[in-house]
């Protein structure tokens, strides 16, 4: 495994304030009770509806959850009389909540944002059905809350496939970048690229949030691609398919002369098919690491040029 | 300069990984080595594994080995070692 040099990934969480500013969605979220709890953290992309814990069965209630409140919800407690009620609504509030968020625009009993005030937690509202909620505020928090890491190098979209450069400080990683940009690639991130991981094995790559765009090459200073190059070869965020990792060529170092084994770097517990470029005057690194994407292309779709080279000639080799 | 004729003698001839072990045993020597089919003009570089591929020499396969430089006694030595070893295979 090689070393690379990752940042300590962050506490992964949120705040409810977070779900409730964001422009990501298009919930529309009022926030009708609790301010004063919207520094409470949400821990968990997964919702939980909060009915069987107003009918009384709240043992599973997760305090990092957000807590949906839908007409299932609302209907249910109309149906109680007062003093039902208010046991219900102080039974829920006997465990600590991060935040409610009611659905479909519904108008929840007084006394429910009552006691959201006085427990300090947040209740949101939005016009939109259960289902639609459910499903926006849980990719805003796998989002949110996804596993990330840091590593030094450069990610570029190389024939809509994402290459991720590393190596020594030096080795010519922005060199490398800089041409495939003229080559009509992009960039999505030069010095540090920010991985997160979504879902099970998908990883995601972008650049620090304030100044992505931005490279710096010895004797040139810091550029501004975007200024430089026009907006076309700019990439906000990219999956990354294939690890390239340079290296200074030894001569006494032994390199991959048939390529027909596979190796992988794994990033967050996710392996990534990994190439080792050996650096060296007279190889351009560019031209290698498009042909290095063409094979990788060539490699999903379940072909590959040097596996089949070696057949061939197993085939020759066989022949009477 | 110094010459050898030595035979394939392993069941898959000299495929993939065997080139491979070929020429990281070649390019372990100063001296040029060249590498021929018996009684054949077509004289490949055995640093080079391509070149070394394209022999296509199957078992029973006679190959021409030359070196030339400091090194060559050794470098033929190893070589030759290698291929009766049957590159280290079984059969």
């Amino acid at each position: 495994m090689i070393e690379l040099m990752s940042g300590a990934a962050p506490s992964l969480h949120a705040q409810v304030r977070d779900l409730y500013e964001t422009p990501d969605t298009t919930l529309n979220l009022s926030l009708i009770a609790g301010k004063e709890g919207l520094e409470n953290e949400i821990t968990s992309p997964r919702i939980q509806k909060l009915g069987l814990a107003l009918a009384g069965y709240v043992d599973y209630v997760h305090k990092g959850r957000v807590q949906f409140i839908g007409g299932t919800e609302i209907n249910y407690l109309r149906r109680l009389s007062d003093q039902e009620l208010r046991e219900a609504i102080q039974r829920v509030f006997s465990r600590s909540l991060c935040c409610i968020l009611i659905t479909r625009g519904l108008q929840p009993p007084l006394i429910l944002l009552d006691a959201a005030d006085r427990n300090r937690v947040p209740i949101l509202r939005t016009p939109v059905l259960s289902s639609v909620a459910i499903t926006q505020v849980t990719g805003f928090l796998e989002e949110k809350l996804a596993p990330r890491t840091s590593i030094h190098g450069v990610l570029m979209d190389v024939f809509n496939l994402g290459v991720l450069l590393f190596g020594v400080s030096g080795i010519g990683k922005s060199e490398c970048a800089l041409d495939l940009i003229l080559r009509g690639h992009r960039l999505v991130s030069d010095d540090m690229v920010v991985i997160r991981k979504l879902g099970v094995d998908r990883l995601v790559g972008t650049g620090p949030p304030d100044f992505q765009f931005h490279m710096e090459l010895r004797g040139l200073g810091i550029l501004n691609l975007k200024e430089l190059f026009g907006v076309s070869v700019l990439s906000r965020a990219k999956t990354i398919d294939l690890a390239i990792h340079m290296v200074r060529w030894k001569s006494d170092e032994e390199y991959d002369r048939l390529g027909v084994d596979e190796s992988y770097q794994h990033f967050l517990d996710v392996p990534v098919p990994l190439v080792t470029m050996p650096v060296a005057p007279g190889r351009h690194l560019a031209t290698l690491v498009e042909v290095a994407v063409r094979i990788q292309l060539l490699k999903n779709q379940g072909y590959s040029p040097s596996r089949e080279f070696v057949r061939q000639l197993d085939q020759l080799l066989q022949k009477p | 300069m110094i010459e050898r004729t030595v035979r394939i003698q392993n069941e898959l001839g000299l495929h993939a990984r065997a080139a491979a072990k070929f020429v990281r045993i070649a390019s372990q020597f100063e001296s040029d080595i060249k590498v021929a089919r018996l009684n054949s003009h077509e004289e490949i570089d055995g640093k080079s594994i391509l070149g070394i591929l394209l022999l296509a020499a199957a078992r029973g396969t006679d190959l021409n080995l030359r070196a030339n430089g400091r090194d060559e006694e050794a470098a033929l030595e190893a070589i030759v070692g290698l291929i009766q070893n049957k590159f280290g295979e079984q059969k």
